[in-house]
């Protein structure tokens, strides 16, 4: 049987792992995003020709997954730990199921496979080919070797490993729910499960996605962000731009969850954004 | 000498849909490499598995082959000068020049290289050709640029030839060949020396790599069959999963896991898709077809019990998520879905499936029909749907029957989307097939009338296959409702039906859907059923568009395919032409065409020919009759004037003539469309 790990025990063991690696262990990005490769040292720092290593954790948002907390696996507040090293070394699998070995996975119980699931993020003009990883059938990683950012076919292949905590964690824990992940890995009255942590957190905000959110508070932000970072980007201040982008793109995902978002509409949104991260991005390649 | 080349690109996992396509592709690709290397070689043969694609040419040439490459040179009027600057710079002298339609030539020996020296090239040109349908480029750290594009990154690249590695550097992928690969990833990672090929089988089969990727799927199925049947259970053969499955193991490891009974109430189909589509597992079934509590799965390593209790966890937790939909679909009918088909796109400027329901109503006749048509849909508001999109329609019947809708109507719903392409089954229901009709042609007009058409690959639409399901079900279908006059007059009416909803259609709509649907129809017999082309041409054009009779013309097609390979087929086809010859020398002056029947035939050929003709029975049946009179025809065409100064004769001749050529088009077709075939074809 696995060692019970912990879910900030996993954090921890990857940072260090992955420190050991030469990456620069930083905080996530404080503000909404879908994805961890929407943080900044993802998307912009994958760009440009210079060396880049980082590993953080990222709180992501998608609106439209949540479940009022019913469902066990599905939650529209989830947890990924991104590493993303560029250019990709020689061995990036080896490392990779090495991270796996050091958060205490034994590989000679597990079937571990590389299925083939090649990743798109149409609104950032991302895509890369890669696999998920498969532990015993369920996909714990998504990895992916970049191939375009932004629309700009990547001079560096970078290669990013996104794992999902929580997938993780029920696995190594043999749990079925997200909710009873042991996080802090204490027994008794001092055991505090994710479910102590995010449950309410959970079932809120799936109302506030779902039932409440203003559209027409949304709908102007969403304006308002689309202006700001084009006016940001006239003062050649790439970075803040890109926050208004990912505003704007989080703006757009809560919006779909409130249903206000027709099939045209869609399409209409997902290139306003895009054009916004592909400026973001060309702005970005252009003040190096 | 002749030797064995070994090549192993060893990379990360390919993935499993692209491999045995690739296995094909690295030999045509290879073959045609060695060739224009000029070196002559044995058989080329490919091995894959997820993380290596391996090449072994047997026999091949240890050098070039001698050969000249010929060389213009000045005009045979050109100066003096030009000719031995001609064969100074070529390294010859005047007796090597050939004089060729006044022009100088010399021959130059190609210069012989050793094919060792050539084998870095030939991966290389390997590398830049094999066509991956999708592929990559990674980072170089030597050379500090991007690689060649390959399907997934390479890591290792194993090369021998006869016997000894040749260690050349490539530089498109930054790596030196070496003579040593790598076993299973986990179960044996260590470097494995290699001498030949034999021996890179044995040692790779030591180290749990199955090369034989069929003998990998057939291993696969025989012990998923043998497991199964070892609890009285039957494994049902899915070619498709073998596939994905063989393409994601380096070894196969079969394993039977338990279904929990709390999900066995869920739709079979239901249980089936999940398994297959999200955890590619194999559905087992009671030997009475009934899914049983059970599944198999093919593992990469052998399993342990923290494996299969991972195994089927993941199951639980997918078949909790379908159980969740099942149970939250259940609360709404079908009904009650129906109407929110208005927020369903069918196409931005065709408007909704609810609109699309609208249209199919128009043509809607009875009751049943009606129902159909307004249920037929609704599922694909479902969560299961949405979920598996695999199984719309199979949800919709399923629904249906719970909600206690007749039989027919729920296998009508079920089977509507039927024929999904050249080779699936019909509906087998009257209803079924009727609603599937309206809806693919429903669709056809209002896509070609939009201007949509598929080009080259690309069909997004889907309406090659569209089409080909309306003619098969015109075809085939045991509904005599479904011809070409119902046809037709469901184009018109779903024309006015779009037009009605203000949706505006190509003024040639009708036309263009016809005519893509012969044209679809035509392929069909060609590719589906093997008939020529020439025999498709001349039975198409034989009942005259647009309003052919799909029934009658297939069976005709099916009939001249078989009369073109009879023993005398050659003569009837060579009298056919010399009549119409015939008859097109002399222009028809409007004299009776039938006074052939009254007339005398003094001559004896001509007379021959009159009994023929006269002896040409209106059965089918047999085919030495025609075989007869066209023995006769050529007769007299050899030995008789049949443009005769008489007119009276002229005109009795090519009445004659006239007649033999109907009855032989009546019979078998216009035979000026049909090609010469070799004799005993």
């Amino acid at each position: 049987m696995q060692v019970a790990v912990s879910f900030q025990d996993i954090i921890f063991k990857l940072q260090q792992f992955w420190a050991e690696q030469g990456c620069a262990v930083l905080q996530p990005y404080d503000t909404e995003v879908g994805a961890g490769t929407s943080h900044y040292a993802t998307t912009l720092k994958a760009l440009d020709n210079n060396y880049w290593a980082a590993a953080f954790v990222q709180p992501c948002r998608r609106p439209s997954d949540g479940r009022y907390g019913d469902n066990p696996n599905r939650t529209q507040y989830y947890y990924q730990f991104q590493v993303i090293i560029k250019p990709a070394p020689q061995n990036p699998q080896e490392l990779y199921l090495d991270s796996l070995k050091a958060v205490g996975f034994d590989m000679a119980a597990h079937d571990i496979r590389f299925v083939e699931d090649d990743w798109e993020n149409p609104s950032l003009g991302a895509a890369g080919l890669g696999w998920e990883v498969w532990c015993d059938g369920m996909e714990i990683t998504q990895y992916t070797y970049f191939q375009q950012v932004g629309g700009i076919n990547c001079a560096i292949v970078p290669v990013e490993i996104t794992y999902g905590l929580e997938r993780i964690a029920t696995f190594m824990q043999g749990v079925e729910s997200h909710f009873d992940i042991n996080w802090n890995g204490k027994e008794g009255e001092q055991k505090l499960t994710y479910g102590d942590v995010l449950l309410r957190f959970e079932k809120e905000f799936s109302c506030y996605n779902f039932d409440v959110a203003s559209v027409d508070i949304l709908l102007e932000h969403f304006s308002d962000y689309e202006e700001e970072c084009r006016r940001l980007l006239a003062h050649n201040l790439v970075m803040p731009a890109y926050e208004q982008c990912v505003k704007a793109n989080h703006c757009f995902n809560l919006l779909d969850a409130r249903g206000v978002v027709s099939v045209t509409e869609r399409a209409g949104y997902i290139a306003r954004i895009r054009a916004l991260a592909k400026s973001c991005c060309q702005a970005w390649m252009e003040s190096l | 000498m002749q030797q064995e080349l070994l090549i192993e690109l060893y990379s990360e996992e390919i993935p499993a849909r692209l491999q045995k396509k690739a296995l094909q592709d690295a030999v045509a690709t290879f073959s045609k490499i060695i060739d224009s290397y000029n070196v002559s070689h044995g058989e080329v043969k490919s091995f894959i598995s997820p993380m290596r694609l391996t090449l072994l040419v047997e026999d091949l040439e240890g050098q070039t082959k001698a050969s000249v490459e010929r060389k213009t040179g000045p005009s045979i009027s050109a100066g003096k000068q030009a000719v031995e600057g001609f064969l100074r710079s070529n390294n010859k002298t005047a007796n090597d020049l050939i004089e060729i339609d006044g022009y100088y030539h010399i021959d130059i020996e190609m210069k012989i290289f050793e094919t060792r020296t050539l084998i870095g090239d030939m991966i290389e040109d390997f590398i830049a050709k094999m066509p991956w349908q999708k592929s990559m480029r990674w980072y170089l750290e030597d050379q500090k640029a991007l690689s060649a594009f390959w399907v997934r990154p390479i890591r290792s690249i194993l090369c021998m030839y006869d016997g000894t590695s040749p260690g050349v550097y490539l530089k498109s992928v930054g790596i030196r060949t070496c003579s040593h690969t790598y076993g299973h990833r986990f179960i044996a990672p260590a470097a494995i020396e290699v001498s030949d090929f034999e021996d890179y089988k044995t040692r790779l089969e030591d180290a749990h790599v199955m090369l034989d990727y069929d003998k990998k799927k057939n291993y696969i199925d025989m012990e998923m069959t043998k497991n199964a049947a070892g609890i009285g259970l039957c494994v049902g053969y899915d070619e498709g999963l073998l596939d994905e499955v063989a393409g994601l193991v380096e070894y196969p490891f079969i394993h039977i896991g338990v279904i929990n009974e709390e999900f066995m109430k869920l739709p079979p189909e239901v249980l089936s898709t999940s398994m297959k589509i999200h955890q590619k597992y194999f559905t087992l079934t009671y030997p009475d077809s009934v899914i049983a509590p059970f599944y198999g799965v093919v593992t990469n390593i052998p399993g342990t019990d923290v494996m299969y209790d991972g195994l089927n966890r993941v199951l639980r937790a997918r078949l909790s998520d379908a159980a969740f939909f099942y149970k939250e679909d259940l609360d709404v009918t079908l009904e009650a879905f129906a109407p929110r088909l208005s927020n369903v796109v069918f196409h931005e400027k065709l408007g909704s499936m609810s609109q699309k329901i609208d249209r199919m109503m128009s043509i809607a006749d009875t009751k049943e029909e009606h129902r159909a048509i307004a249920l037929c849909k609704a599922d694909l508001l479902t969560q299961m749907v949405g979920e598996f999109p695999e199984l719309q329609g199979t949800i919709g019947g399923i629904y249906a029957k719970i909600q206690d809708e007749s039989p027919e109507l729920c296998v009508a719903i079920m089977e509507h989307y039927k024929p999904a392409n050249a080779t699936d089954t019909i509906p087998c229901t009257p209803l079924g097939a009727r609603i599937s009709f309206i809806d693919k042609i429903d669709s056809l007009v209002g896509l070609l009338g939009i201007g949509i058409k598929p080009t080259g690959s690309k069909d997004p639409f889907a309406l090659r296959r569209t089409a080909i399901g309306i003619v098969r079900l015109l075809c085939e279908s045991n509904d005599s409702i479904l011809d070409s006059e119902t046809l037709s007059w469901y184009i018109d009416t779903l024309v006015t039906a779009y037009s009605d909803q203000g949706v505006p259609l190509n003024p040639h709509t009708v036309d263009t859907v016809k005519e893509f649907l012969i044209d679809r129809f035509k392929a069909f017999m060609i590719d589906g059923l093997e008939v020529d082309q020439d025999i498709v041409n001349a039975v198409v054009s034989g009942f005259g568009t647009p309003d052919l009779d799909y029934r009658t013309t297939l069976d005709k097609a099916q009939k001249v395919k078989h009369i073109v390979t009879l023993d005398g087929f050659g003569t009837v086809k060579m009298a056919y032409k010399r009549s119409v010859g015939v008859i097109g020398d002399c222009a028809d002056d409007g004299s009776d065409t039938e006074c052939w029947k009254s007339a005398q035939f003094k001559d004896k050929h001509m007379a021959g020919v009159h009994d023929a003709v006269l002896a040409l029975g209106k059965d089918d049946s047999d085919f030495s009759d025609i075989v007869k009179a066209s023995s006769a025809v050529l007769e007299a065409c050899e030995n008789v004037l049949i443009n005769d100064p008489d007119h009276g004769v002229k005109m009795a001749n090519i009445s004659l003539f006239r007649e033999f050529v109907n009855v032989v088009r009546d019979r078998i077709c216009d035979l000026t469309y049909i090609a010469n075939r070799a004799q005993g074809e």
